[in-house]
Parts: C-alpha cells; sequence; structure tokens
C-alpha cells in the first residue's frame, strides 16, 4: 500500500514540476540581465535586475496597457451585472410565455464564442463608426458573456428559497425592490462567481480586442504582450518581455488567491450541474 | 422567519391601490428586466451570426463594395483549397488528441487526489488548477519559450540527459509544430477537468469504495470499476466541453506560437479564417469558413445538451 502512495507523491510532484516550471524558469529570467540570460538560461540569476521592469513599463507602454485592460475589466463586469441579474431572476421566478424559448436560446448561445464571429462582428462595428472604441468593446464583451452568467446565476436562483419574496411582497413590496432589496444580496455569492469568472475572461480576452482595437494605445494586455513578443523575437531586450509577463501575471495570480474558492465552486457546479 | 409575520395592519391599506397596478406590473417588469438583454444578444451575437450566414453565399472582399451572390461557390471552392484542407485537417488532429489526453489526465489526478487522502490535496489542487486561469496569450508566449531551438527548456533538459541528437527547432518544424500546439493545449486544460473531476468523484458515496476495499478491489481496479462508470456524465459532457475549447482555443495559440506556420503546419480552421478575413479581406470566403467551422461546433454543442438532459433527468 505504501509503495502505491510514494508513487502516487512522485507522480503528483512530478506534475507539479510539469505545470509550475516554465512560471519559475519565467520569473527568474525576468530577474536577469540579457546578457546574462544569453549565457544561460537556466541558472539564479545573480542579481535581481529591477530594471527589467522598468523598462518592460516604459518602452512596451505595458502602463497603458494595463489601465486599458483593467478600465475593460470593470465596464464590462459592471454591464454584465447589470444586465444579467434580472433577467436571470426573472427567467427563475416568473413563468410567462418565452420564458423557457429564451433560456433554451441562451444555453444554445453558450457556444458562440467571439473567435467564430470576429469577421461580422468587425464588418458590423466599423458600419456603427465604433471601432477603435474601448467602450464598444466592453459592451462587445459583456453581452458575449451573457449566456454562461444567465446559465450560472439562474442555475444558483433556482436554488434560493422564495420565502422571503414571498414575504416581502405581502408587505408590499413591488418587484423592482423584491429585485434589488431582496434578491441581489441573497444571489451574492453566484453574482460574485459570475463576476469572477467573468472578468478572469475579459482581462485574458484576445481576438476580440485584436481585431477592433488598432491605435497601439488602446490595446489591451493579451495584444500588447503579443505585439512585444513579435517584435522582440528578432530583438534582444528579452529581459524586459519576462519581466512583462511577470507583470501580466501579478493581477491574475491575486485574484486566484483572494477567489479562488469561488472561481472553484464556479467551475465545479457547472460542470456538475452540466 | 417569524419576524415576517409581525409587519403590522396598516399597510394593508396602501395594498387595495397597489393591488390593481400589480397584475399589470409583472408584464413590464418582465419586460423591462428582459428586452434589453435580449436585445443586445441579437445586435451582437445573433445578428453577426445571420450576417456571416448570408455573406458565405457572397464574393463579398473589404475591397469592393458590390456584393454578388455566388452561392455554394465559396463552400465548394473550399473543398478544392489546399489550405483549407489543410486546417480542417489540423484542426481534426487536434481535436483527436487533445481532449483525450486532457481529460485522462485530468481524471488521473482526479483520482488521485481524491483516493489517497493525502494531507497536501488542496495545495495540489491549487497549483495544477492555476495554469488554466492564466491568459492564453501568456501561455502562448512561455511556451514558445519552452520550445525555443537555443534557449529553450525542452532542449537544454534532452542535452543535459545526454539525448542532444533529439534537440531542434521544434515550432519550425512542420513535423513536430502541430504537437507543440496540442501540449500547451493539454497543459492548460488539465487542470481545469481535474477540478471538474474532482467534484464529481466527491460526489460519489464513500461507502462504495469502502465496500470495494473491503472486497479487496486496488486502485487500479477501483478506477476502472468504479469510478469511470460513474462519472460517464460528467466525462461525457467534458469531453464535448474539450472539443469545443480546442476548436477555439486553437487560434489564440497558433496565432501566438506559430502564426500558422511553418508553410501551413500548423494552421487551424479559426486561423484561416483569421488571415482569409483580415490579411486577404476575402470576407465573403472568410465568413463561409466561419460558417464551417460554427456548424461543426454547433454539432457538438447539441450533442453536449443532449447529454447534459440525461443527466439531470
Amino acid at each position: 500500500m505504501n509503495i502505491i502512495n510514494w508513487i502516487t507523491r512522485l507522480f503528483l510532484i512530478v506534475a507539479t514540476i510539469v505545470l509550475l516550471y516554465p512560471f519559475v524558469w519565467n520569473l527568474l529570467a525576468s530577474f536577469k540581465s540579457n546578457t546574462e540570460f544569453l549565457t544561460d538560461p537556466f541558472s539564479f540569476p545573480q542579481a535581481l535586475h529591477l530594471d527589467n521592469y522598468v523598462r518592460a513599463f516604459q518602452k512596451s507602454k505595458m502602463g497603458s496597457y494595463f489601465l486599458n485592460s483593467i478600465f475593460l475589466v470593470v465596464l464590462s463586469t459592471a454591464i454584465l451585472v447589470i444586465f444579467v441579474v434580472p433577467i436571470a431572476y426573472v427567467l427563475t421566478r416568473f413563468k410567462f410565455w418565452g420564458s423557457k424559448m429564451i433560456l433554451n436560446i441562451y444555453m444554445a448561445c453558450i457556444f458562440l464564442q467571439a473567435s467564430y464571429i470576429m469577421v461580422p462582428l468587425f464588418i458590423q462595428v466599423n458600419s456603427f463608426g465604433m471601432l477603435d472604441n474601448r467602450g464598444m468593446l466592453g459592451l462587445i464583451y459583456a453581452v458575449l458573456q451573457f449566456p454562461f452568467a444567465i446559465f450560472v446565476l439562474s442555475g444558483f436562483l433556482r436554488s434560493v428559497p422564495r420565502d422571503y419574496e414571498e414575504a416581502a411582497k405581502i408587505d408590499g413590496c413591488g418587484n423592482t425592490g423584491v429585485l434589488v432589496r431582496i434578491i441581489a444580496p441573497l444571489a451574492k455569492p453566484g453574482i460574485v462567481t459570475v463576476c469572477m469568472l467573468a472578468a478572469m475572461g475579459f482581462w485574458n480576452e484576445y481576438p476580440l480586442a485584436l481585431v477592433l482595437i488598432q491605435t497601439d494605445s488602446k490595446k489591451t494586455l493579451p495584444v500588447g504582450l503579443a505585439n512585444l513578443f513579435e517584435v522582440q523575437r528578432y530583438a534582444t531586450d528579452w529581459s524586459a518581455l519576462f519581466a512583462a509577463l511577470i507583470l501580466v501575471l501579478i493581477p491574475t495570480i491575486l485574484l486566484y488567491v483572494v477567489g479562488q474558492k469561488q472561481l472553484l465552486q464556479g467551475i465545479s457546479a457547472g460542470g456538475i450541474k452540466g | 422567519m417569524s419576524e415576517m409575520q409581525l409587519t403590522g395592519v396598516a399597510p394593508r391599506n396602501r395594498k387595495l391601490k397597489t393591488k390593481s397596478t400589480k397584475t399589470k406590473n409583472p408584464k413590464l417588469f418582465i419586460a423591462v428586466c428582459t428586452i434589453p438583454a435580449l436585445l443586445l444578444t441579437l445586435v451582437f451575437m445573433i445578428i453577426p451570426t445571420f450576417r456571416a450566414f448570408v455573406m458565405s453565399f457572397t464574393d463579398a472582399t473589404g475591397m469592393s463594395d458590390e456584393n454578388k451572390f455566388i452561392f455554394l461557390d465559396n463552400y465548394k471552392y473550399m473543398f478544392q483549397d489546399e489550405m483549407f484542407l489543410k486546417a480542417l485537417s489540423n484542426t481534426f488532429k487536434l481535436m483527436l488528441v487533445v481532449p483525450v489526453v486532457t481529460l485522462a489526465f485530468g481524471l488521473v489526478l482526479a483520482f488521485l487526489l481524491t483516493q489517497t487522502k493525502l494531507k497536501e490535496r488542496g495545495f495540489y489542487r491549487t497549483v495544477f488548477f492555476f495554469p488554466s486561469i492564466i491568459s492564453l496569450t501568456v501561455v502562448g508566449i512561455i511556451w514558445s519559450f519552452v520550445f525555443h531551438p537555443n534557449m529553450g527548456i525542452l532542449n537544454n533538459i534532452l542535452s543535459s540527459i545526454g539525448l542532444d541528437q533529439l534537440t531542434m527547432t521544434w515550432l519550425g518544424d512542420s513535423r513536430t509544430a502541430l504537437w507543440c500546439v496540442a501540449v500547451t493545449l493539454i497543459w492548460q486544460a488539465v487542470g481545469y477537468y481535474m477540478v471538474m473531476y474532482i467534484a464529481a468523484i466527491d460526489g460519489i458515496s464513500a461507502d462504495v469504495f469502502e465496500s470495494a476495499t473491503i472486497d479487496g478491489a486496488g486502485y487500479f481496479r477501483k478506477l476502472v470499476s468504479i469510478t469511470i462508470p460513474l462519472l460517464k456524465e460528467i466525462i461525457g459532457i467534458t469531453f464535448v466541453l474539450s472539443l469545443a475549447g480546442t476548436i477555439n482555443l486553437s487560434f489564440i495559440v497558433v496565432t501566438i506560437m506559430t502564426g500558422g506556420g511553418p508553410a501551413g503546419g500548423t494552421t487551424v480552421l479559426l486561423h484561416y479564417m483569421y488571415t482569409q478575413g483580415f490579411q486577404n479581406a476575402n470576407f465573403g470566403y472568410a465568413m463561409a469558413i466561419a460558417i464551417f467551422t460554427l456548424a461543426f461546433a454547433f454539432v457538438l454543442s447539441f450533442l453536449s445538451r443532449l447529454l447534459t438532459n440525461r443527466a439531470e433527468g
């Protein structure tokens, strides 16, 4: 029995190394100077070259990319919550003509992802004259998340007991009041999970940001990074690139550390409830 | 809940006034809650899809404004287009390999973490899930360095254990480039599905496993005869998710790591659509590719809904 335990441990340790080493390597490389890296990419850095990070920020406009991404995440998440909470509430609590059909439409739309409709979206946004507009991108981000968010939230709301709403209604509370004062607070765990999952997606999104934003100073982090990578393939300032990568990882890591439980719950629930 | 019962007689009078508006209100309230979201979805998801569908039957390009209907010509051309066929075959190869390997590893890891009752279980779960929340862009860049011919981790490991002759330009060689993309996709997704499996396994009653242990079943036996059959539902669901995910995410990985090269060695359906649409401005043709890919993925979504319904029922 014990042998199996040790084999298991070994396997898990190997898995950990495989899954984490690329990051560790990246982190170490980000602290080396360029010459250090080119001579030996695998040694420990001799000193902490923080100037790599400074260059990453200045030379490559990381600052603007950062701000753009943050702006988009905040905007998109806000839009998402404002639109999705009411419709999820109504779809689960009220039986009206079309409610089942709407739910089915959204379920089917979960698989309609940005990559497929890149081209027509581009043409459409162009015809609105709203290309290169970060607000528009934020709106589109949010709308594309509606299906999944509605799916998760309505699943969540179904398990919320109706007693509170009924009691509130007996007290003369109107529908809007119930939504704002009863449902919203009760659904907070579900809303938080949806927000975290969505925010992660918005922060990391690439295809739409690539296609709908042209001006370099308006680009988001993933796109900016990819451009940096392209440029640096032939240039030699890789250390700054590694530093930039680490900088991009930091918010994600922070969010992960803080919100891990909710994230994992959301994924598990999404998987089981199908 | 008892405090709710005593909220007094006084409001009752006000209710008489609101009762008539209450019967009207649900409809207005419902409309206000649903119509904005539905409108937005219509404009930004349904109409673009429809537009892609229609445009795929035209010869629209970014150059001219005249679109002629050429019906199925785009589709006919597609299947004679060498690059398209290459993209199709590459995508297909990825779909054969990536989901199976990803889910297999995810399942094994989930099983190990739930069955062996290690104290470090939480730590491993956190660590293994981590790569799947990282921006795929970052993953692509990091793995480009793993495969780098001179600075790369892979070649370095190979030479340090004496396998110098196996080192090569992984991403530059058309024999290996696609599999590098596959490895990257697998690496990124294993933790994600592992978490789902852990939740599902945790849902299987412990008694089942205990009686199996009493009957003398070893770890492997338990995996094969208990876990896998009971997990059939979730395995089915994750399989479809992984298929759809592979089609979708392959675009990002390919764009960043190889740009579709070398010589079309890693181009995938969505990437080819992108080049046709944004580099060649062949909008009509690009839409045809998009519709094809979408239909492909739609069939998968239909399958997944069937599985889900069966799971709930």
